[in-house]
């Protein structure tokens, strides 16, 4: 499936079936989730072979790396079990290919519409009328909590482990990256 | 043209107004940076006072109705992507290195997108340098103001951004995420934990709508329930007749006279024209990465090391607060994604105490992602069973920000890049970044804390997610008593050229604890005073 670069050919060619089929199980193996249907993972496959379409160099680097699968793989990375095959996505792990499948997978797997339904996510909103009415506060297992400070009791300031302003070591100690305080309102400073 | 309607229609051309009032590019004015929190604010407060003003905005004039639910979709849309590069050891730069910062690029700035927490400084904030005493490698300096001078301009800031929870603003109630947090934090001991301050409207309140808890934030809020310049500041800046707002217009250079004064900013337009508007005033509002690149973009013999940068310091103290998040996954759902983001705040740990080990304090905040941001951050670079495990959790997990106080260094630096360009041709900026030995210190003990609360409501597991691309960036333009210890005074004036101002979080000395939003509108509200009567006295 590699040529050297002086084949012309090299530009001309295209995935096969069966480099999609590997990818697919590349994407299934790195991102396992056991609810996702196969849709996403199918079209994230689509995704990074038409990215990889748009940049000669990612295209190179998917051909060589799905190729390097099978070899890292006696000849068949489909064949290999989930921990044998997540093994050897681990040795392929800082390769070219695998951060430029890794980076577009994780763009498109998860920005899918699909997924979200698997994931419990509802998508847009504001089209149905936010969730004002529809559920921001239905949880219901824990006590509903106060939404305002105490009233009797001012925000923090300063903790017990300020003894004082410093600023009687600071005098003697001036400099243009640490300049001396020229005036210190010490009665600002409570416990 | 009514203000429901600007930036609508082909009718503008590139470079230019889109409100129906114009100034001559010729004519001296107040030329603003950027229409975030902080140009946006100072847009409307100077044109409230009869104040013309153009404000030069890069990104795309994007409305409420044009933003969507979907994670992805609308980083795409909104999010600042013009490149960028990173260098030092902290993970953003392996994991993210050409997204240094996670801000927006559009009108109305990273206002359209932030989550809302708007707590204030404490007074010791404002002192850190005295408070905390030296600490090794960290360039601390007190702020040349204080809390009592700055609470009048708070107030200010949160009457006109709708804090929830003062002023007699009603609290947002608690939703699903806030419920496992407040609980945890009831169980630890915690005792100061709220919904807000969150300049949300929890009920309808000066002409915008209560949320409707549709759980998109960093998407844009296309309720309009949220605060943000692009709902409040800019429109009624327009009212006023007297805001020239041009988007898709990146300022690149400001040039000065033979005097030293700034007297225009050159920009380009969405197609790359090159143009020139004749200022009496620069603000400059371009968030802590575009604002000390605009002004090391503007070196000339007279100011060889960039605009307003004799004292070394434009570029320096680079700080992006602590941040980490932390995940707590239980047997029974949760839904963390439905209602408002981050409208949940425990403050217990945003004290100053030495005991714990560490300078300056964190509060940890309610935060949620959908599935698409929670694949891509959750453990950057991560595949496999464990991976995939926090992914299948999704429905019943809850999460909390840590946002906490870094330490400014001055290596952490943004510099011009010369050797990757923009589309324009222009050097990108460099985001150089180590976490000092308090950050990371500061930052465990969080995580530590953050597991604790979501165990004592019966976590199973939980996961510590490293920093996000900043969103909070502050410091490369620090406000100082002293010229040589920073770059500008305490109204925000650079100490170099008498007429050039910084309006954004560039300013800030040090950045305690709290989310910037709210200090830094206060400081536009109050910066813009000062330049009113400077005009006014023709002091400037």
């Amino acid at each position: 499936m590699a040529f050297p670069a002086k084949y012309p050919s090299l530009n001309a060619m295209e995935m096969t079936d069966e480099a999609k089929q590997t990818l697919i199980r590349v994407l299934r193996v790195a991102f396992p989730h056991a609810d996702f249907p196969d849709g996403p993972y199918l079209r994230t496959a689509e995704k990074i072979l038409i990215a990889a379409d748009e940049e000669t160099w990612f295209r190179v680097a998917l051909i060589q790396g799905l190729l390097s699968l099978d070899q890292l793989s006696d000849g068949d990375f489909c064949g290999l079990d989930d921990d044998s095959a997540l093994k050897v996505l681990r040795r392929v792990e800082s390769t070219e290919f695998f951060g430029f499948v890794r980076r577009t997978a994780v763009l498109n797997l998860y920005d899918d519409v699909e997924v979200w339904e698997t994931l419990g996510y509802e998508g847009p909103s504001f089209d149905k009328g936010g969730y004002i009415n529809r559920g921001f506060d239905d949880l219901d297992w824990l006590p509903e909590p106060r939404i305002v400070y105490p009233e009797d009791e001012p925000l923090p300031e300063l903790g017990d482990g300020v003894m004082g302003v410093r600023s009687g070591s600071a005098a003697g100690d001036d400099s243009t990256n640490q300049p001396a305080p020229q005036s210190v309102e010490m009665g600002e400073v409570k416990k | 043209m009514t203000a429901e309607n600007i930036g609508r229609g082909a009718s503008a051309e590139a470079g230019h107004s889109v409100t129906g009032f114009s100034i001559d590019p010729d004519e001296e004015a107040v030329v603003i940076v950027g229409s975030g929190a902080g140009g946006g604010t100072l847009a409307y407060e100077l044109t409230a006072k009869g104040i013309p003003v153009v404000v030069l905005e890069a990104g795309p004039y994007l409305h409420n109705e044009d933003y969507v639910n979907n994670e992805w979709e609308a980083f795409n849309q909104m999010a600042w992507l013009d490149p960028r590069t990173t260098t030092g050891s902290w993970r953003i730069a392996r994991d993210f290195p050409n997204l240094p910062a996670w801000i927006v690029k559009a009108v109305g700035g990273t206002t359209t997108h932030w989550s809302g927490a708007t707590p204030r400084f404490k007074a010791h904030e404002f002192k850190a340098r005295s408070v905390y005493g030296r600490i090794d490698g960290a360039n601390l300096l007190d702020w040349p103001i204080t809390l009592e001078e700055m609470a009048p301009y708070y107030d200010r800031a949160e009457k006109a951004m709708g804090s929830t929870h003062v002023h007699g603003r009603k609290p947002l109630p608690a939703n699903n995420n806030y419920k496992v947090f407040a609980g945890g934090a009831k169980e630890v001991g915690y005792k100061f934990y709220a919904t807000g301050p969150y300049a949300t409207n929890a009920e309808e309140y000066d002409g915008r709508p209560a949320s409707i808890q549709d759980g998109f934030n960093f998407q844009g809020d296309k309720n309009k329930s949220k605060w943000s310049t692009l709902v409040r500041e800019l429109p009624r800046a327009a009212d006023t007749g007297l805001l020239d707002l041009r988007p898709e217009s990146q300022a690149v250079q400001i040039t000065h006279n033979a005097d030293g004064r700034a007297d225009a900013v050159l920009y380009l337009d969405k197609d790359g024209n090159l143009h020139r508007q004749a200022a009496k005033i620069v603000c400059v509002a371009g968030n802590s990465i575009e604002t000390p690149r605009l002004l090391l973009l503007s070196g000339t013999p007279s100011f060889p090391d960039g605009l307003a940068n004799s004292s070394g310091h434009v570029g320096r103290n680079y700080m992006r607060h602590l941040t980490g998040t932390v995940w707590g996954h239980f047997d029974k759902p949760v839904r963390m994604y439905r209602g408002e983001t981050m409208a949940g705040v425990i403050a217990d740990e945003s004290i100053h105490d030495p005991d714990r080990g560490f300078s300056g304090g964190y509060y940890m905040e309610t935060i949620s992602l959908g599935p698409a941001f929670m694949a891509s951050f959750v453990e950057p670079g991560g595949w496999g069973p464990d991976f995939a495990a926090l992914l299948d959790r999704y429905l019943n997990t809850a999460g909390m920000w840590i946002v906490g106080e870094d330490m400014p260094q001055e290596s952490n630096r943004v510099t011009l890049n010369t050797t990757v360009k923009d589309t324009n041709g222009l050097p990108v900026p460099n985001v150089h970044y180590d976490d000092h030995a308090n950050d990371l210190a500061m930052r465990e003990h969080a995580y530590a804390a953050g597991q604790r609360v979501y165990e004592a409501v019966g976590a199973q597991t939980s996961h510590h997610t490293p920093p996000y691309p900043s969103t909070h960036n502050l410091g490369t333009a620090r406000m100082s008593e002293r010229p040589e210890d920073g770059v500008v005074d305490k109204w925000g004036r650079t100490h170099d050229v008498k007429n050039l101002f910084i309006s954004d979080g560039s300013v800030f000395t040090t950045g305690a604890a709290a989310n910037p939003t709210l200090t830094i509108v206060a400081l536009a509200i109050r910066q813009a005073e000062y330049i009113a009567e400077a005009l006014r006295t023709q002091e400037i």
